[in-house]
């Protein structure tokens, strides 16, 4: 069962570079994944005046972070025996933190 | 939701919520309701591209909402002493939208 907090996680991630997408290599690099608290209740006045009545609630988060990243290489072999190296991220430390919404 | 142990409680539900109805020429009103509360699974990870990282965020929120109007005591003459507020009917984990929501971070 799930547990509160952010833990690193493994994840199997394979790459195919190349333009022909003849190079390929894979490698376990590690996610944060994690449950953080958040709450969400009715704005204070000032908020409602701020924004003209629409922001009618509150919300007050946290979201699972990657706290720190380091590069690992990858090794990607291709045809004719050629091995390329390239590099690679993967979370080192994960942290209950600001929460991410650019996308949204 | 009293019996849900709140310090291991994963995921997101509606929980009650005090607080404390003001505006300017009117006295406060204490008023205990329904809002959301819990643990949202959220996740991060690294990507072979610019920004490297890819981040799936979501906030225990309000889903449906009633809203409720009460009457502020004390008001002084010319202040409308209605005020309205927000009834979590359900919550859920969803991105937090500026245009309804005020996202803050703890």
């Amino acid at each position: 069962a799930a547990v509160p907090g952010c833990y690193l996680h493994p994840l199997n991630v394979t790459v195919r570079s190349d333009h022909e997408g003849t190079c390929q290599g894979s490698l376990v690099v590690q996610a944060c994944v994690g449950h953080c608290e958040s709450s969400a209740f009715p704005s204070r006045y000032s908020v409602l005046v701020a924004s003209d009545y629409r922001r009618t609630i509150t919300s007050v988060s946290e979201c699972c972070t990657i706290s720190s990243l380091k590069k690992e290489k990858l090794q990607v072999q291709c045809p004719g025996n050629r091995r390329v190296s390239m590099d690679i991220y993967t979370a080192r430390a994960c942290q209950c933190n600001v929460c991410r919404f650019a996308r949204y | 939701t009293s019996s849900y142990n709140l310090s291991t409680f994963v995921g997101c539900t509606v929980r009650e919520f005090t607080f404390v109805a003001r505006k300017s020429g009117c006295r406060g009103l204490r008023i205990t309701t329904d809002a959301c509360w819990g643990r949202c699974e959220t996740w991060e990870r690294p990507m072979l591209r610019p920004p490297y990282i890819a981040a799936h965020h979501r906030v225990c929120t309000y889903n449906e909402t009633k809203q409720v109007t009460v009457q502020l005591p004390n008001c002084t003459a010319g202040v409308d002493p209605s005020y309205t507020y927000p009834v979590a009917v359900r919550c859920n984990c969803m991105g937090c939208s500026t245009a309804t929501t005020e996202c803050e971070t703890i």
